[in-house]
């Protein structure tokens, strides 16, 4: 018990940056003052942990203690590793009357029938979030507390995010969120980032969308090029097309977006090709330190044709970023010809 | 042959190049006249230049940009290597990531030197030591041991020298017995089917091999290269790999789906924005394969070309319009020209190479085209 609780107060010390590791032990608060004096970060690691070693046992703390530093430490940084979003499905009549304490004790419950020996700590944070960790273990082992799950539940919402979580545990904490929230399923949402705020933000809506003011104009859709070059050489008219797509201000940040193109290859002039019954199979990745502001950029300054295409458009407007594009979606292939090289 | 034009010309267009990255270039003039070499004088060196920047005029064609790319070149067949190179030194070439460098020809190299060069070396890259110059390979003592190979058969035209590869072994600090050494850093000149115009232009005491493939620590390549300049009076220089290029082997990787499985076509754009956004376009090998046969279909259809010439032959415009073709199915969905970003990387399971000069060859079947491309593309560097 004594080793295991070693090697995880080793790895925090580890992980945690030293700037970071003061704020995080003072909101753990479990330091007595004089122990907080006696602790000088400014010291490497290792010494570090032999301090804060010496304290441990002086304190008696045990595993649990330990996994409530580590979650303080994920709930005030958020944005590390990678995290997918999940949507739960097909409410119950009770669903969106589900209260935090009713939630926990479904949660916990649930998941213990399903998993023998699991370690499941819940908490709520300020701003609405339930946060869950688990550690996983089977019939056979003791709960892993180096590999925790970490989730994040908005009360009220359909919505759940999930951090590394293997695709083995998946089924099971799927049932156990999909009973405790009182909805019938759990689906992906394909929107996937590494920062959990920006994720939430974009999913949840919480920025600065811009309606659109008006239709677009049918005419742009003609391939007429004198009107194309006007529509295109107006600069503000492709500013504000762009922020309808995207959104205004500051934009959530995503890294990725990833397209499964299934859709037939169309060119009137290549016979072989449009004879051709089986679709075009390529996967089409975007990536930057800032997706979205990247392509409302590239909307703006012309590099994508404005209105910008629904594909690019859905990534805010849907919340998602993997999409599995086939002929049948709409609006999925525009209907101007290829630009002359 | 030509004649040596006498006098000093007015200056020929020296390339920012060749300023940049030459410590010492002499040239010997052409073959009817013998030149007290080895005067260092730099205005002796500069007319010397202007004047065969001049005579090189007469046979090539002109100012460095005006020459280009072939425009067409043969259709890759896999050719089984290994009968004709060392197995062993072949896999010490594939599967690796070499960064390019172009050299220009080298004076009085000797293949039958090869013994003594690696004694050279090794005591130049201990003498920088000694002036402070060090150069620290991870888990290893200082000290370095230089060998010099021959790597025979590679080539297959009868100008092509042979290729030359560069190994360095360090003692590893934690050395396990009987364990083969490992080279900490390799590096190769090459010359694949080179312009035979160009190579026979050559005068006698020159070897032209104007493509150099480097790995491992930066500080051994500077070592390397300086030590080569020194003693060949070569000038290296970074080696590129154009949007043409890459575009032609996109085409020539894709060309031999049917014989060695590309798995998949990946090509990397990036498109200028605030924050610089990547592309990542990955085609399904045999989608890529069907689209590259009907694009080369529709050129040969109607044509009145001679059946076998017409498979053996890729033409630029075929390359053209393939990558049209995938850009156009881009736009299509994304309205997004790609061709307002620049082409970054592309790779197949043949290999992957980068606009930096980066290259990997992860099939030696097909290895003899794309080191053809790469020859020609850094004889376009050649100063003269």
């Amino acid at each position: 018990m004594g080793e295991s609780v070693k090697t995880l107060l080793q790895r925090l010390v580890r992980r945690i940056p030293s700037e970071v590791l003061k704020t995080t032990l003072d909101k753990w608060g479990r330091l007595t003052a004089q122990q907080q004096r006696a602790l000088d970060l400014t010291q490497p690691k290792w010494t570090l942990m032999e301090n804060l070693w010496a304290i441990c046992e002086e304190n008696e703390w045990t595993l649990k203690r330990i996994t409530e530093l580590e979650m303080i430490y994920v709930i005030e940084n958020p944005d590390q590793g990678m995290w997918y979003a999940y949507q739960l499905l097909d409410p119950e009549d009770d669903a969106h009357c589900v209260e935090l304490i009713q939630f926990k004790e479904l949660f916990r419950y649930h998941l213990r029938e399903l998993v023998r020996h699991v370690s499941v700590k819940v908490k709520k944070h300020t701003d609405e979030a339930v946060w869950i960790r688990i550690a996983w273990g089977d019939s056979f082992s003791r709960p892993n507390h180096l590999k925790p799950t970490y989730v994040v539940h908005y009360l009220q919402t359909p919505y759940v995010f999930v951090t590394s979580l293997t695709s083995k545990h998946r089924p099971l904490l799927s049932q156990a969120l999909v009973l405790s929230t009182r909805y019938q399923t759990l689906k992906d949402a394909n929107l996937s980032g590494r920062k959990l705020t920006a994720i939430r933000d974009l999913l949840m809506r919480q920025y600065q969308q811009v309606f659109p003011t008006k239709c677009p104009s049918p005419l742009a859709e003609k391939n007429h090029p004198a009107l194309k070059k006007e529509q295109d050489g107006n600069a503000a008219n492709r500013r504000r097309m762009a922020t309808e797509a995207f959104g205004d201000g500051t934009l959530p940040q995503l890294q990725t977006a990833v397209y499964k193109l299934e859709t037939k290859f169309k060119d009137p002039t290549n016979r072989t090709m449009s004879d051709r019954e089986e679709p075009f199979r390529c996967v089409v990745k975007f990536s930057s330190t800032n997706l979205l502001e990247s392509l409302r950029d590239c909307a703006s300054s012309g590099f994508a044709s404005t209105p910008v295409t629904p594909l690019l458009s859905s990534i805010s407007l849907k919340g998602k970023n993997y999409f599995v594009v086939t002929d049948n979606d709409p609006g999925a292939l525009s209907q101007t010809r290829r630009p002359q090289n | 042959m030509f004649k040596f034009v006498s006098g000093f010309c007015a200056a020929a267009a020296d390339t920012p190049n060749m300023e940049r990255h030459c410590t010492s270039v002499t040239r010997t003039p052409l073959n009817s006249v013998r030149v007290q070499r080895r005067s260092k004088s730099k205005s002796y060196r500069q007319s010397i230049r202007s004047c065969l920047g001049a005579a090189s005029r007469l046979v090539l064609t002109p100012a460095l940009t005006a020459r280009r790319l072939n425009t067409s070149r043969k259709a890759p067949k896999s050719l089984d290597i290994t009968e004709k190179v060392n197995p062993e030194q072949l896999s010490l070439l594939v599967k690796k990531e070499w960064q390019l460098s172009y050299v220009t020809p080298l004076y009085q190299f000797r293949h039958t030197q090869l013994k003594s060069y690696s004694r050279q070396l090794s005591a130049f890259i201990a003498a920088e030591k000694q002036r402070g110059l060090a150069v620290e390979v991870e888990g290893t003592h200082g000290s370095f041991r230089v060998s010099f190979g021959v790597v025979q058969g590679m080539s297959e035209a009868d100008d092509d020298a042979e290729t030359v590869l560069v190994q360095i072994y360090s003692k590893p600090l934690f050395a396990v017995k009987d364990e083969p050494p490992r080279a900490v850093w390799s590096g190769w000149l090459t010359c694949i089917n080179g312009s035979p115009d160009y190579l026979r232009s050559l005068p006698k005491d020159f070897t032209c091999m104007p493509l150099f493939c480097s790995s491992g620590a930066d500080g051994l390549s500077s070592l390397v290269k300086s030590w080569f300049q020194l003693t060949f009076d070569c000038c290296f220089g970074p080696l590129e790999i154009s949007h043409t290029s890459l575009q032609w082997l996109v085409a020539l990787w894709t060309n031999c789906h049917t014989e060695s499985a590309i798995k998949h076509l990946k090509m990397m754009w990036t498109v200028p924005a605030a924050s610089p956004l990547k592309v990542t376009y990955t085609v399904n090998g045999p989608d890529a394969w069907q689209l590259w046969s009907s694009v080369r279909k529709e050129r040969h259809d109607g044509s009145n070309k001679e059946e076998e010439e017409e498979e053996d032959s890729i033409d630029i415009e075929e390359v053209m319009r393939f990558m049209q073709d995938l850009k156009s199915h881009f736009y299509r969905h994304f309205r997004t020209d790609l061709s307002a970003g620049s082409l970054d990387q592309v790779a197949t399971a043949l290999g992957s190479a980068k606009s930096s000069g980066r290259i990997k060859i992860a099939n030696s079947k097909y290895m003899i085209t794309t080191l053809t491309l790469l020859t020609e593309c850094a004889l376009l560097k050649m100063p003269i």
